[in-house]
């Protein structure tokens, strides 16, 4: 842990990374008690502050119907993190348990599961993503459906590459020669050794997730008003650039700040957890 | 001294190209995809801008005042319900065919057997060639204005449709969604009906056409508001659809822009399927309707201290038209009056779950459906919102089932007749049409507009559609959101006498774009 935090300190770039994870967390967690209009996160109309630029009022404006942005993002956060935390949720487990049947049991199982994993990784996530909520409600839930589907394959490939490589180390034999199960030699034996790698890639991931479903909701498939959404709230502004630039920017800012953050993060717990690239 | 010759001979050249004469004089405009180019289908904006340009009609609207001037006809008689026209012998059609009485019939019957865009204005109308320059008209039963219908048949080549006709496509819908066959002082270039429609100048135009008339005129589909903005503000465009939202109208009006208008001959409907719960029944609807805030509706549509897109609403009819409310008879937002509705009403509020749609391409749209979820909100309905591009729209609502509970709507009369406006709207006969998302069949209704059109008089007509407003206020398939006028914003290069002089302007949605009485000034 001390080590942990004296290689965080020693990085500047992974320091500035942590430092925004945790803003945006705290953001989206306390986001009643900090916001200013904590009721503009639902069915809320103001006409007569609509449009309005950045003041001690509204720090970061208005947008059409006169709802304050500032409160909207920090609500936004919170769609946005908790969305990537439960496709994360699912998306890791599932293809852990893939890619560690497919590198450890090879044959015709690896050869089964991942082809399926190349059919998968082979469709542009957006373009995925999109068929599914054709089929589907555009909805929050469906959006995280969506998401999970096309996130799970990457976990599976980063999986079996390691797990392909510790099948044939010495103490996966040796757990094979005392006759240990199937079930234990993975899950016992060689996950640990994948744990690293899945993490840092969580949290490399958090921060693309949020882009992706930004994208959703920016082309009106994620979350539907008046639910606000940082995607949609660019979408929405960008009809009025540049005279109502505010509707824009900051949204904008807010996905930028939340990928950068957990991307340098990431970087940080990579160094930290001893991952090669 | 062969040398300066040719350098001189170089010289006339490149003045010559850049002199007056030869520049090419080109108007941007832009409108909501579809533009729909075959006249027989033209039903909104941006396929009466199409249809006023490329093709002509037997009269026009009287500039600046009510009634209708010969235009293709010289002159008309009136018998009872038959009309004969008197056709100028001078016209021809653009492909140099002459325009004679059997093509009018010719068009008539086309627009009758497709049945689409505006053919119920002919319903009950037959034609027939007296002679090649004679055309009469007669009707099943008298209609009062129709006369001023037929600004909406645009009169079509029967000879060049019928060599392009198939025996599969009998009228030639393939040859006509795609090329022109019209009088019109504007030929078609190019036509892509998602994309651009460019027009040329005809230069065999039956009546003079002004020196500063636009020589090119580049229609373009559905741009994105902030592109519309930044083209104007870099002098790239010329005039905005009306469908900009009023904040970036006003932006470009202080930026220098010019506003031009035309009034109000409609206003904003927000419709309510009748024909689907909760909305099927009238105390859920007036509830909707006593609880929308019109106040501020009437806020978000003003652009400048003395433009503005709206003025209060008094009923279903607008001011100014017959059968309207006084204009001092504003419709109020009323929650006491909402709430005794909605106890009424058989649905529990919260199962209601109304989709509020609104058009893709008019984000204004999206800030009455914001204001509706919160104003029903108050009454404890819940409610989702759909957006809906305009073509997608079109499609939904031609069956009940997949017509939105609720559809936002600007309506205009298509002749400057209210039987145009509300016809169209309320008649059992004429459902799911993007102007009918309200399925409304209700038998008083459907007889008032019948002697509404009837008329013969005035009386008669004030009186039927005094009585109709009176049952739609009664019934409320529709929430009348306010009178309306459009506002575009335009670069200086161009100047519209019909949308800027009320001395000029025509009583009729689209007709101000006559692209041949602009004139483009150089800045």
């Amino acid at each position: 842990m001390i080590r942990a935090l004296r290689i965080i300190s020693s990085n500047p770039l992974s320091l500035t990374g942590l430092v925004l994870v945790l803003l945006i967390l705290a953001a989206a967690l306390f986001a009643p008690l900090i916001a200013p209009f904590p009721t503009h996160n639902g069915s809320v109309v103001d006409f007569a502050f609509a449009n309005r630029p950045p003041s001690t009022r509204n720090w970061m404006g208005t947008d059409l119907v006169g709802r304050d942005i500032f409160s909207r993002i920090l609500y936004a956060y919170r769609i946005s993190l908790g969305l990537g935390v439960v496709v994360l949720i699912i998306a890791a487990p599932v293809g852990t348990v893939v890619g560690l049947m497919a590198g450890y049991l090879g044959g015709w199982i690896e050869a089964v599961l991942m082809r399926l994993v190349d059919v998968f990784l082979s469709i542009p996530p957006l373009v995925l993503a999109i068929a599914v909520l054709g089929v589907l409600e555009p909805t929050l839930a469906n959006a995280m459906i969506a998401v999970t589907v096309m996130w799970w394959p990457w976990y599976a490939r980063l999986v079996y590459s390691i797990a392909r490589s510790e099948r044939e180390e010495g103490y996966v034999l040796a757990a094979e020669v005392i006759g240990a199960s199937t079930a234990h030699i993975t899950i016992r034996e060689i996950l640990p050794n994948c744990l690293p790698a899945i993490i840092t890639k969580m949290t490399l991931d958090m921060g693309f997730v949020i882009i992706i479903a930004s994208s959703l909701s920016f082309l009106g498939l994620g979350v539907q008003p008046p639910t606000p959404d940082l995607g949609s709230m660019v979408a929405e502004g960008a009809r009025y650039l540049p005279d109502s630039w505010w509707m824009t920017v900051f949204p904008g800012l807010a996905i930028l700040l939340a990928v950068f953050g957990f991307n340098l993060f990431g970087d940080g717990l990579r160094e930290i957890l001893g991952v090669d690239e | 001294m062969k040398k300066t010759h040719l350098l001189a001979a170089a010289m006339t050249a490149a003045t010559a190209l850049t002199s007056p004469a030869f520049t090419q004089s080109v108007l941007r405009l832009d409108e909501v995809a579809v533009g729909e180019l075959d006249p027989a289908k033209a039903s909104d904006y941006a396929d009466s801008i199409l249809m006023f340009n490329v093709y002509d009609t037997l009269v026009l609207p009287t500039q600046g005042g009510p009634g209708s001037e010969p235009h293709l006809a010289e002159s008309w008689e009136v018998d009872g319900a038959t009309y004969t026209f008197n056709l100028r012998d001078d016209v021809s059609f653009q492909s140099g065919n002459p325009m004679r009485a059997a093509d009018v019939v010719f068009s008539l019957e086309r627009m009758q057997a497709l049945g689409q865009g505006l053919s119920h204005l002919f319903g009950g109308v037959k034609a027939e060639a007296v002679d090649e320059h004679t055309v009469r008209f007669t009707l099943d039963e008298p209609y009062a204005p129709f006369i001023a219908s037929l600004v909406r048949l645009p009169i079509v080549d029967q000879t060049l449709v019928e060599a392009n006709a198939t025996e599969d496509d009998p009228w030639g819908e393939e040859f006509l969604s795609a090329n022109a066959a019209g009088t019109g002082a504007y030929t078609v270039s190019s036509h892509n009906p998602q994309d651009e429609t460019v027009m040329a100048v005809s230069d065999s135009y039956f009546l003079p056409i002004d020196d500063h008339a636009p020589d090119e005129v580049r229609l373009r589909y559905s741009l994105e508001a902030a592109t519309v903005r930044t083209l104007l503000a870099q002098g790239e465009h010329d005039i905005a659809s009306q469908w900009l939202p009023p904040e970036v109208i006003r932006a470009l009006a202080e930026d220098g822009a010019q506003l031009l208008t035309e009034s109000g001959t409609g206003a904003f409907y927000i419709k309510l399927n009748t024909a689907r719960p909760p909305l099927d029944d009238v105390n859920c609807r007036q509830a909707l309707a006593h609880a929308f805030d019109y106040g501020t509706a009437l806020q978000m549509v003003a652009i400048t201290d003395d433009v503005s897109s709206g003025s209060a609403s008094t009923g279903a009819i607008p001011v100014g038209m017959f059968g309207a409310n006084p204009a001092d008879e504003v419709l109020e937002r009323d929650m006491d009056a909402a709430r005794e509705y909605l106890a009424d009403c058989p649905y529990a509020p919260e199962d209601w779950n109304l989709e509020i749609s609104w058009i893709a391409e008019v984000p204004l749209e999206e800030r009455f459906a914001l204001l509706m979820q919160a104003n029903f909100a108050e009454l404890g309905i819940s409610s989702s919102i759909e957006t809906l591009p305009w073509a997608l729209f079109t499609e939904r609502v031609a069956s009940p089932e997949n017509t939105p509970n609720i559809s936002q709507i600007f309506v205009n009369a298509v002749t400057g007749d209210p039987d145009t406006l509300l016809y169209g709207m309320y008649h059992s006969s004429t459902p799911g049409t993007w102007q009918s998302p309200e399925y409304l069949d209700d038998a008083e209704v459907d007889a008032a507009l019948e002697a509404g059109r009837r008329g013969p008089g005035e009386e008669e007509r004030e009186e039927a559609y005094s009585n109709l407003n009176d049952r739609l206020m009664e019934l409320a398939p529709t929430i009348y959101g306010y009178d309306r006028q459009s506002v575009f914003a335009a670069s200086n290069r161009v100047k519209v006498p019909a949308l800027s002089d009320p001395e000029m302007a025509f009583g009729l949605d689209g007709m101000g774009f006559s692209f041949r009485l602009m004139e483009m000034v150089e800045e």
